[in-house]
């Protein structure tokens, strides 16, 4: 199902685009490799290899625009990475300015800004798999590869259930609010909002465990027999091919970094 | 599972937004199941949370996911908390209930003066706290000391004391795990309030890990002892019929039922 509680996902058109086409599994294969390059890679060519990926993909997809509110997203911790790194990088002794206590170092902002990249690199890569991929078909795809049904179950349902419970915490705050939860006040009175917030969302939540567990078992959950996956979604020997290619570069690129055979950019 | 890690990511988020609280909250689900259902589900939830919050499409994205090792880490000692019977509600009255009162206040003083006396945190020549942390750390400390006296005096519940330790040496364990990610994935700073002890203590001199495990030490054992609060009473007011039907279920009702 969709999101947004609209239309469902299965009787959408299919996407457009060579990369909103990729079978949903290369397009998690590919996130995943942007995370472990963009981390694992040391100095600057990782960061910059995932950035890079990460426009090609964004642009290929369309989705260079949706990507705003997710870079909007880091800068709270961009801002905090640069602000304290640049300005108490220890041991640094090669200033660039000194403005009363304040002695930015360049050690310190070459450290700030390879973080910065590598947490943006990081966070565009999962926010192009979001953009690109639905989670039926993403979910449909891993288990029709052989993940067990209730590890699919648990992907899928969580997906669906978080918009639902996010309605209900609104529900929750509004009638809290009309029995004079203080959400705007001194901080020991918004403490005290926490179980009147947490207490009827968990409560609710537990109950419908019950509800579910009965709803799947009345389903056949829990039958031994292998399930039939409907859904076939598009895959290629070219595909194939790629998701073995990436998965043999990405572990040189990280052997290579971590042993120093490779000669990346400091 | 599915919905103690929907509660974890919506509810995290909804504390930070709704009540503007500084703290992250976002392991109530993960410690509800392993208190619930063992140390397995609890880790599974907790790295499923952070994995699923990172890359589920639709409401995927931030930088939460490299966390998933802690938020497993979390889930596994809130398991063995269940297993133990740390839940439980053990009502009280009397002299039994002032010692357990005694040990929670104690259990929090020897827990701040650590901070406080830490000689990595006051050598100058290592790094050191800025004035303001110091006055923090005794102001929450009492804080801390006459809520958790006050919450098993009022409840007159032992439980509380036990509550208190378990919550507390998850954050410490919590720190230890999330110090290394963040020194190592996010220069140390993790974007939130905290990211001011983090300053502080570069600011000090000390290096981006140490800063990084002095920040996680300073508020992971204040988050995860209010956490496990939250838990506690959530767990205390639900019926027992829903929560015997767990698999720890029967370790958190029995005294209530006597």
């Amino acid at each position: 199902m969709s999101l947004t509680g609209g239309v469902p996902d299965f009787v959408l058109p299919p996407p457009t685009g060579p990369y909103r086409r990729l079978n949903p599994t290369t397009k998690l294969l590919i996130a995943v490799a942007e995370a472990l390059i963009a981390f694992g890679v040391r100095g600057w060519t990782g960061p910059l290899l995932v950035l890079a990926a990460v426009a090609a993909s964004a642009l290929r997809a369309g989705v260079g625009r949706s990507l705003l509110p997710f870079l909007v997203a880091t800068i709270p911790l961009v801002a905090s990475i640069l602000l304290v790194n640049t300005f108490l990088y220890a041991g640094a002794t090669d200033r660039i300015v000194v403005i009363g206590p304040l002695a930015p170092t360049w050690t310190g902002l070459s450290f700030a800004v390879q973080a910065t990249l590598r947490v943006v690199a990081f966070a565009m890569s999962a926010a192009v798999l979001g953009l690109t991929t639905a989670p039926d078909e993403l979910v449909a795809d891993l288990e029709r590869r052989g993940m067990g049904r209730r590890t699919a179950f648990v992907l899928g349902a969580t997906v669906r259930s978080v918009p639902r419970i996010i309605e209900r915490v609104r529900e929750i705050t509004e009638a809290q609010r009309a029995r004079g939860l203080d959400t705007e006040g001194r901080i020991w009175r918004r403490v005290r909002g926490l179980v009147p917030l947490a207490g009827p969302l968990i409560f609710g939540a537990l109950t419908d465990v019950e509800e579910q567990t009965m709803a799947l078992e009345a389903r056949g959950f829990s039958a031994p027999s292998r399930r039939a996956v409907i859904r076939a979604l598009p895959d290629s020997t070219a595909q194939r091919g790629l998701r073995w290619a990436l998965t043999a570069g990405t572990l040189v690129l990280l052997v290579g970094s971590i042993t120093g055979l490779l000669g990346f950019v400091p | 599972m599915v919905v103690a890690i929907a509660i974890n990511i919506v509810l995290g988020y909804t504390v930070q937004t709704v009540l503007k609280l500084p703290i992250y909250l976002d392991s109530i689900g993960t410690i509800l199941v392993g208190v619930l259902a063992g140390p397995i589900a609890g880790l599974v939830t907790g790295a499923a949370s952070n994995l699923i919050w990172q890359y589920a499409p639709g409401i995927g994205g931030g930088t939460i996911g490299p966390f998933a090792i802690t938020a497993a880490v979390i889930g596994l000692m809130a398991g063995i908390w269940g297993y133990l019977g740390v839940y439980r509600s053990r009502p009280a009255s009397g002299p039994r209930l002032w010692l357990a009162a005694i040990v929670g206040v104690a259990v929090i003083l020897f827990l701040a003066s650590r901070i406080y006396n830490n000689p990595a945190y006051v050598d100058p020549n290592v790094g050191g706290y800025p004035g303001w942390v110091f006055g923090a750390i005794v102001g929450i400390a009492v804080v801390a000391s006459l809520g958790v006296a006050g919450f098993i005096l009022v409840r007159r519940d032992v439980a509380g004391a036990w509550v208190a330790v378990a919550g507390a040496l998850t954050g410490i364990v919590a720190a230890l795990v999330s110090a290394p990610i963040a020194a190592y994935v996010f220069g140390g700073v993790t974007g939130s309030g905290t990211d001011l002890i983090v300053a502080a203590l570069r600011q000090g001199g000390q290096d981006v890990y140490h800063a990084s495990l002095g920040q996680g030490l300073f508020s992971d054992p204040i988050d995860k002892t209010i956490t496990s609060f939250v838990v506690f009473v959530v767990l205390a007011s639900l019926s027992p019929r829903i929560v015997a039907r767990f698999p720890l279920g029967e370790r958190i009702v029995s005294d209530r039922e006597e």
